[in-house]
Formats: structure tokens, sequence, C-alpha cells
């Protein structure tokens, strides 16, 4: 089965930073990564917060425990191996 | 050469700064558009300075920190954004055309009226008068914390009080203070504070921007490009993509964000008493030096560090000349865009020499400008 990542989706970039921002100080791993198109709705291009299967639960709780903006977060299979041969 | 328009712009600035320019116009992409290194650098670097400046503002999130080229802009998007036809607006005699013009222009086409608080010869307000003016359509209070011309600052947490009794929108030209007095927007009720990134805030010029009270929605007066979005046929309602179209100065902005740094391992506070030291010692001098006029309050030390000046019936602009061309002395004649002022102060005519000090002047400079202004005060 395929690993799945988790985009939390945001408004602006001011509202993903500050997501990122609370997310580093409470210790919990995210990445900017560009929105996948498949998943920008209405949104449509700009950043995203990617994060690992393995900590989503704790990002969400920390999200909800601040009650931070953000958009949504979209559960997504890895369509690319992570660990390719970059230069395959 | 000794620079004393620093309520122009400052001249010197902090190093950092300008190592902060330097390095990001070696490194910096476009924010807001992409997520590679160069982009995301930009998008932090920006997003950080929102931090500080809310910080240094107490507004209410980054989020709502919003940058634009300098205070005109932010002004001209508040007021513009805020006030409509058939309102009543309440403004002052200490205004900048800043101020003035965007409502003049407001009151001409859309039929907004303007009331005016009036300013002694001293350029000094009775607040009683807020109150006095208010009227069942009163919007918006508008009006400067100092006086660009005098360097006299308005008590903004007593006008703010009189805008939060009466359910009135208050919007603040911090262009003279930002920096050097301490600004709590939640404590004055200021709905929207206007700043200047280059002035007191020590950053490059083409930065400024407005911070916005929770609660108060301004309608973008310009709409384009903002990164995010793209499909949509509107501008972004989010802030502060809302009033940001285009890019941002980011390279300008990493520069104001190492001024804020900078600000605030000295401190707001000390950097005020440097310069009031500065401008006490000044006045002090020139009050004494027969022929010279001195236009403003100095009955307290809570103004900014400005002291305006005539000699004798001389035209402003040829005083400026002389300090500039004889004695390498940078000041500001004229009518320094506050035409209301200087009718207050009936300076109309011969407008007047402002000196303006900086925490980076010197004692000596200050001496060196007090023999100048007794030289040409003695050549009769």
């Amino acid at each position: 089965m395929a690993a799945k990542s988790y985009y939390i989706l945001f408004a602006n970039y001011t509202h993903g930073l500050a997501l990122q921002a609370l997310l580093k100080r409470e210790g919990l791993e995210s990445r900017i990564a560009p929105t996948p198109r498949a998943i920008q709705g209405e949104l449509s291009c700009g950043m995203s917060l990617l994060v690992k299967e393995e900590h989503i639960e704790a990002v969400r709780a920390c999200i909800e425990r601040n009650q931070a903006v953000h958009h949504s977060i979209v559960e997504m299979e890895n369509q690319i191996q992570p660990n390719r041969n970059r230069f395959c | 050469m000794i620079y004393l328009d620093n309520a122009a712009t400052t001249l010197r600035k902090p190093q950092q700064v300008i190592d902060a320019v330097v390095n990001a116009m070696t490194s910096m992409g476009n924010s807001s558009r992409g997520t590679h290194d160069q982009s995301i650098q930009a998008s932090m670097a920006i997003f950080q300075c929102r931090c500080k400046l809310m910080q240094l503002f107490h507004a209410p999130s980054p989020d709502r920190v919003v940058f634009t080229q300098n205070s005109t802009e932010a002004l001209n998007i508040a007021i513009n954004g805020l006030i409509h036809a058939g309102d009543h607006v309440i403004t002052s005699d200490l205004e900048h055309n800043s101020v003035l013009r965007p409502l003049y222009r407001l009151e001409q086409e859309q039929n907004v009226e303007l009331s005016f608080v009036p300013a002694d010869k001293k350029g000094c307000i009775n607040y009683d008068d807020f109150e006095a003016l208010i009227r069942p359509n009163t919007k918006a209070i508008v009006c400067t914390h100092a006086s660009n011309l005098t360097g006299n600052i308005l008590d903004v947490k007593r006008i703010g009080k009189i805008a939060e009794k009466h359910g009135l929108l208050f919007i603040v030209d911090a262009s003279q203070t930002a920096g050097v007095f301490p600004i709590d927007m939640a404590e004055m009720n200021i709905s929207v504070l206007c700043f200047t990134g280059h002035k007191g805030l020590m950053g490059p010029q083409g930065t400024g921007g407005l911070c916005i009270a929770d609660h108060v929605n301004i309608r973008p007066w310009k709409v384009g490009g903002s990164g995010v979005q793209s499909y949509s046929k509107t501008q972004p309602a989010e802030l502060p993509t809302a009033l940001e179209a285009g890019t941002l100065n980011g390279h300008g902005i990493a520069g104001l964000s190492a001024a804020l740094d900078f600000i605030a391992e000295v401190g707001v506070d000390a950097i005020h008493q440097k310069e009031i030291a500065l401008m006490q010692q000044f006045y002090d001098a020139v009050r004494q030096i027969d022929g010279v006029t001195v236009y403003g309050d100095f009955s307290t030390t809570n103004r900014c560090a400005i002291v305006a000046l005539n000699i004798h019936n001389y035209e402003s602009s040829a005083v400026s000349d002389v300090l500039a061309v004889d004695y390498d002395i940078a000041t500001r004649p004229g009518a320094h865009c506050a035409p209301r002022m200087h009718q207050a102060l009936e300076t109309t005519e011969q407008g007047a020499v402002r000196f303006s000090f900086s925490i980076f002047n010197t004692e000596e400079e200050v001496k060196s400008a007090v023999d100048a202004v007794r030289c040409i005060a003695q050549q009769q």
C-alpha cells in the first residue's frame, strides 16, 4: 500500500508560515511544499505544509488546541517514491 | 555634513539594515510565489517582519500587518477603504497632506463631510473639540500622532477613548512616531495604524504599512497578483493578501526587519530620550538668539525631536539654503505638506526651517547647528 502524506492548505502564505512557526515551537515536523493541483480546489496554487502520516494526529491536535488558522487538511497517496534515485 | 532632516527620512541607518538589504538582494526570490528555498526565504523574511511589527505596535496578529510603500499609501488604503459617501470625518489642523488630500478628495467626489479640530498658535488642540464635533453620521476620527512640522504630540490614547465611546473608527498616522514612541493599538483603541518604515523605524525607503484591528474590514483599492487563489476573479478576502496585490518590496522589508531588531536592542524609550536630549540642547540655545522665532509646544518633552524656526523675516528656503551651502547642514524649509498647521502658526507665507534629530546625531553637531543659526541671525 502506498504511503500517505497530509497537506495542510491555507488561504495565503502568511497563514501557512504562522502555523509552521507554531508547529516548530511545539516540536512538530512539517515541510513547506507546493500544493498539488488536484487538491487545490478554490484556493488554486500557493503553499501548503506537508506532514508525514506518523505526525498528522499530533499536528491536528496542535491545530485544534491553538485554534490555528488554516483552510483544510487533505490526505494524499504519495505518487512518487521519496527515496528514488534523483538522477535516474 | 550634518544631517538634521530626520523627520523627512533618517539618512543614517544601522549597519545591520544595509547588510540585510544587500543579503536580500543577492539571495531572495519572490515571496508568496513558490516553495523553493529562495521564495520561502523571501516569504519567511516578510513574515518575520510582520511578527516584529505586530509586537511593536500590539497588533492583533501577523496577518493584520499589511505592507505598503509608505504612510501615504497606507492612509489612502485605510481612508478610501473605510469612508464612504455621506460619512462625516473628524480630523485636525495638525495633519499632513497624506491625510488631508485623501479626505479632501472624498469631500469633493463623494460628499464626505469633514470637520477640523483647530490648533492654536502653538499648534496645540483642545481635546474636547473632538467630542463636540461628533454628528449622527460621524464615521471616523483620522489624525496624526505627532505634527511633522512642530513635533507636537497628540494624546492618541485620549482620542481613542472618545472614538471607542462613540463607536467611531480611529485611523492614526504614526509617520513621525513609529519607532520613537510606544504605540499600543489595543490600549489606544486604534482601528488602523499607518506607518512608514524609513523615518523613526530606520528602515529603507519604499517600506511602510498598516496594522488593522480585529473586525475592521477595509475594501482593497488595488487588486491583482497575489500568488494564491489564481483562478478566482476577485482579490482574496483574507488579510494580508487582500490589501497586498503585486510583488512586495521584499528587499526593503528585509532591511526594515533588521531595523526593528536594532530598535528592540536599543529600546524605543532610549532612542526617544537621546533624540529629545539633542532637541532640548538645540531648543534651549536657539530660543535665546535675537531674531529667532521657534514654533510649537515645548512645555513638555513628550514630543518629537523637531524644532521648527524662522530667523527674522528671512525666507525659510533662503535660510535652509545658506545652512546647506555655507555650513553643510541639511534641514527642511518651506511648507512641509502641512498647510493647515502653517495657517495656525501664521507661517503660511514664510514657511519654517525644520531641524529634526536622530539617535545618530551628536551634541557636537547640535552645537555646530546652533552656531550656524546664530551667525545667520546676526548677519543683518
